[in-house]
């Protein structure tokens, strides 16, 4: 053992009473309660993890295992607490604080140790630096394009569904949509035929009250009877389905955000944080009174996207 | 005893551990069961990642569609997704996995919630000063992993609620300006519901985002014990040193019992409380929705904020800017920001450029203390705002009603509350409700003579901490 | 030890709470005896005349077939026949408790099974309209059930049946304790803003398929109440996240704190 005093003081510095103390005093009153509650609760675990094998091997039970776990390690936790405050030698300690900087001196040596032996040539503004820099970045970037094949590019994907012109009307079982599908003040999640449950293509036919519909002229033309109208069921907001249908007030509502839309007059937005009307999609009647469509919708479905009023549809 | 001083003179010959264990067992924290709120949330995650581990067994991370026939009747027969499939399989068919799973959930709100309230300790006690910065900054960090955690694992059951939720999370990446279209299809892996969206949330989930969460856990304790920890002002306590109880076995013993008290609790969570019964809610149906839709509780005042946004989207040019924008994707932006900057901008109008290892009374600070204030208001206006139609249905109260009282409310009460905290920390920073504090480090005591004579206390505290002479 | 009382009481209304509340999905008698068509007796016809003027004719009009009295009082011709009186009887929402809010709130029936029929077999051969539904949730499907009731009832009443709120004073009523006959009759009639036919394809009451999904439909809402493996402890509610919130922070956060003072000691 070479140690300096210095060290060997910082390592060996044992306090007897600490070390042996507890051991050899007598416990008082307090102690010898507090022994009594910990190992109560200790032996509440020791049950409680017989009962967790019985529960397991018998088959399991959701709440009885949870119940069983839960006290077995609470009572262990309580066990633990009780040693914690009441039976530990607990003493406050004063411990000094170390300066955390290392100093103007100590930083003078770390850039010293960083700039010894690297050699003159590299100097900030020498050419080898540059092209270093340069190689650098070239690389990274090139490192960086496999991130493009993530995903595809959006083109106008955002804005067509699979609705087009002649496109029969279908339910989401593929069954086709007549006249007679929808009774009056009733409503149907709608899809082109072909593409039933496709997320974008989603529709609300709804059958609405005769004479209640407020559209512009070339719009009512394409309402099949001026009463079965089709929406968008995407919300024009965050894009949930807006599956409410409230028949009394002829309105759709969102459920995760409470846009609420009016059937009547265009499915505008008359309450919430909507700010477009959902799309109405243009109808028409085919053979034995089976719906088809026009065309796609009339704007582009769902929430707003940075490009969705420029370029062609 | 024989084969454990066996094998510590093996370590020690080795690696040289006696000594650094032995310093390492001998730092010093000091008391208050407000720093224990962090621990309360790293033995979150202790749970969490074993639960999940677990979970990790049995869980498929497929939109392959499989027809359901498990036990669970009123899906029998019904076509799922491979990952739906596989939660209601750990669910219902393996024993002990509906505990398992529900206490992860569990864990996984009360690990946030532990978050947000050491943060809340951190924030009001001004323990970010200097030189707590960068620590800080890794705990901003280490809440936006838990949320980004939270979320991802939220979705990973493809059931219908949360596929709501990714479709939310969709049109809010779509109304980032300019990059939004781009940015999405590449996150998502096309058009909503592209097929990938589950893999890749598994991949974050499972473990680019633990890997970083355990690492900057590993970093954010490692500066606190480079630093040592901030304590409250009190006698014998000063700037340049730490009071308090040693890490053995004082603190080791406190920590256990800790660690075991929070497992409990989270067991007792999952085997007793319901938490997302996603076979109720069934498998995801782009065109299907339920009621009420909500995301879980940390996600709320986003949900909120989506609740209270203003109808106003932008045309720029033939550019769009969407009024999801403003509420999901601005706001949280200059919140967080805010957030995340504190302590450089308290430095910037307090001018402080001095150490603090003290902590502040909430009252000392009175403008911070008003202006956090201020913040959770306006975090758990949106978040009410977030349930209204659960509140709704609860207060019978109509949903317009109390959006529109909690817009008035978004514009009026975050300065209210910032006026009365601050006129509550002024005037109870006049009163003397703890005098101990006022005379730190200064005590009276009788001599033998019968009168009073001041003692410092750095004699006592000489005499508790072992010397080097 | 005043802490500790804190936590252990803390944990006993914790207990309290969180008992799975299995006792609640007692199977209640199915069916009701209005099931049965409304026979044509004059005895039965003659009550009814007699309970609709006491009871219903001072708002409807005293013509069944006629106009109200108040314009916001819907005429009884055009609110869905029998099957409508039939429903808002047993269901307590008619008569009306008192003339605040327009929403029509379930409550208590006030009239007995037999005054009940009266009324049904009254009005419902008065506006042209005496069917009833029939609805056997036994024959339903169950997967099938939760299919249509995915597609078409689960936006408003949620797929667990809790309910939600619907805008205004309209609330989609929480389905977990209804009678298949309420869930047939209101599918028919579409009472205050249910679309008819509840959103089902091709509804038309009385055809061989509807009668199928209706029956399909109440066998899935059966369910909801006597489902057997509706594991995992109490429900919170049924309302998802929101209450679970409330949990995690009062019941899990608010009990770890309470241990973090009592493991701290006096600090």
């Amino acid at each position: 053992m070479s140690d300096s005093d210095q060290q060997g003081s910082e390592r060996v510095d044992v306090d007897p009473q600490q070390e042996h103390g507890p051991t050899d005093r007598q416990l008082t009153d307090d102690q010898r309660k507090a022994g009594r509650s910990a190992g109560i609760a200790f032996a509440v675990t020791i049950v409680c993890g017989v009962g967790l094998f019985v529960v397991y091997f018998s088959g399991g039970q959701n709440q009885l295992e949870g119940i069983l776990f839960a006290v077995a390690l609470g009572g262990l936790g309580v066990g633990v607490g009780i040693w914690a405050n009441r039976l530990l030698d607990a003493r406050e300690v004063v411990e000094e604080r170390h300066e955390l900087t290392s100093g103007p001196a100590g930083r003078q040596a770390f850039g010293d140790a960083l700039s010894a032996e690297v050699g003159p040539v590299l100097g900030r503004r020498s050419m080898l630096v540059k092209l270093l820099a340069g190689a650098g970045g070239a690389l990274g970037l090139a490192l960086l394009l496999p991130v493009l094949s993530l995903g595809p590019a959006p083109g106008n994907t955002l804005k067509v569904t699979p609705w087009a012109r002649g496109k029969r009307v279908v339910d989401e079982e593929g069954e086709l949509v007549t006249l007679d599908s929808v009774p009056e003040d009733g409503f149907l999640t709608v899809f082109p035929e072909g593409s039933e449950g496709a997320a974008d293509a989603q529709a609300l036919l709804i059958h609405v009250r005769p004479g209640s519909l407020k559209l512009p002229a070339d719009r009512l033309a394409a309402v099949p009877e001026g009463t079965h109208v089709a929406y968008s069921k995407i919300c024009t907001h965050a894009g949930c389905p807006v599956g409410l249908y409230r028949a009394e007030n002829q309105s759709l509502l969102c459920p995760c955000h409470q846009s609420q839309f009016d059937v009547a007059d265009g499915a505008k937005p008359f309450f919430g944080p909507a700010a477009r009307p959902l799309p109405q999609l243009p109808l028409g009647v085919g053979e034995d009174g089976v719906l088809v469509a026009q065309g796609d919708f009339y704007d582009p479905v769902g929430p707003a996207f940075w490009d969705m009023n420029r370029g062609k549809r | 005893m024989m084969v454990m001083e066996r094998s510590l003179k093996y370590l020690d010959e080795r690696l040289g551990t006696a000594s650094l264990a032995r310093k390492t067992l001998r730092k010093v924290f000091p008391d208050h069961w407000s720093f224990l709120l962090g621990e309360i949330a790293l033995f979150c995650l202790v749970v969490l990642v074993f639960t999940g581990t677990f979970l990790t067994f049995f869980y498929n991370p497929s939109v392959k569609e499989v027809i359901y026939d498990g036990p669970y009747d009123p899906l029998r027969g019904a076509t799922v997704s491979a990952a739906f499939d596989s939660v209601l399989r750990l669910s219902f068919e393996v024993r002990a996995g509906l505990l398992m799973r529900q206490t992860h959930h569990w864990a996984a709100l009360v690990f946030v919630a532990a978050i947000v309230i050491h943060l809340c300790r951190v924030f009001f006690t001004g323990a970010f000063r200097r030189p707590r910065e960068l620590n800080w900054l890794v705990g901003i960090l280490l809440l936006f992993l838990a949320l980004g955690e939270g979320f991802t694992g939220y979705s990973l059951p493809d059931d219908l609620l949360s596929g709501i939720g990714l479709r939310i999370f969709y049109s809010v990446t779509l109304a980032i300006p300019v990059i939004g279209t781009w940015a999405t299809y590449l996150l998502f892996g096309g058009e909503f519901p592209a097929g990938d969206i589950i893999s890749r949330l598994f991949v974050f989930h499972v473990m680019l985002l633990p890997a970083l969460l355990l690492g900057l856990v590993g970093a954010h304790m490692a500066i606190l014990v480079l630093q040592k920890h901030t304590q409250f002002v009190g006698p014998g306590r000063t700037e340049r040193n730490v009071v308090g109880k040693r890490l053995w076995p004082e603190q080791t013993f406190k920590s256990v019992s800790l660690l075991l008290f929070t497992t409990a609790v989270l067991a007792l969570l999952g085997g007793i409380a319901q938490i997302n019964p996603i076979w109720q809610y069934g498998p995801f149906e782009p065109f299907n929705v339920t009621s009420p839709a909500q995301p879980d509780w940390y996600i709320g005042f986003l949900d909120g904020a989506l609740r209270l946004g203003p109808p106003w989207d932008l045309n720029l040019f033939g550019f769009t800017i969407s009024e999801v924008f403003w509420p999901a994707v601005l706001f949280p932006g200059i919140a967080f920001g805010i957030l995340t900057l504190w302590p450089w901008i308290e430095r910037r109008f307090s001018k402080d450029q001095a150490e603090h290892h003290l902590l502040d009374r909430p009252r000392d600070a009175p403008v911070r203390t008003g202006i956090g204030a201020a913040g959770l208001t306006v975090f758990f206006i949106m978040f009410m705002e977030g349930g209204n139609d659960i509140f709704g249905v609860l207060l019978n109260i109509s949903v317009e009603t109390i959006t529109q009282i909690l817009q008035w409310g978004l514009l009026v009460a975050p300065l209210l509350t910032f006026l009365v905290t601050y006129w509550m920390c002024k005037s109870l920073g006049r009163t003397r409700l703890r005098p101990a504090q006022i005379n730190a480090g200064v005590r009276l005591s009788r001599n033998t003579s019968g009168g009073y004579e001041v003692a410092s206390l750095e004699p006592a505290s000489e005499e508790l901490e072992p010397s080097s002479k | 030890m005043r802490r500790t009382a804190i936590l252990l009481a803390g944990i006993a209304v914790l207990a309290l709470l969180l008992t799975p509340a299995t006792g609640t999905a007692t199977s209640r008698g199915a069916g009701v005896a209005a099931q049965q068509q409304p026979s044509d007796s004059p005895a039965l016809h003659a009550r009814g005349l007699q309970l609709y003027q006491n009871a219903c004719a001072s708002c409807h009009g005293p013509n069944p077939n006629g106009p109200s009295y108040y314009p916001r009082v819907p005429a009884l011709k055009d609110t869905g026949g029998a099957a409508a009186v039939d429903w808002a009887l047993r269901t307590g929402r008619m008569p009306w408790k008192d003339n605040k809010g327009p929403a029509i709130e379930r409550g208590e029936p006030r009239f007995n099974e037999e005054d009940i029929r009266a009324l049904v077999v009254y009005i419902g051969t008065a506006v042209g309209d005496a069917q009833l539904p029939q609805v056997d949730p036994a024959q339903g499907d169950l997967q099938r059930g939760r299919d249509l009731y995915g597609q078409a009832c689960a936006a408003c009443h949620g797929m667990n049946g809790a309910g939600a709120a619907l805008g205004g004073e309209n609330i989609a009523v929480s389905l977990q304790n209804v009678e298949p006959q309420d869930v047939a009759e209101a599918i028919k009639i579409g009472p205050g803003q249910m679309p008819v036919g509840g959103g089902l394809t091709d509804y038309e009451f009385g055809t061989a398929s509807s009668t199928e999904e209706v029956n399909d439909i109440a066998r899935y809402v059966e369910s909801l109440r006597t489902d057997p493996y509706n594991k995992g402890g109490a429900p919170i509610g049924g309302k998802g996240p929101v209450p679970e919130g409330f949990v995690a922070w009062v019941i899990g956060l608010g009990v770890l704190v309470l241990a973090a003072r009592w493991i701290a000691g006096r600090g």
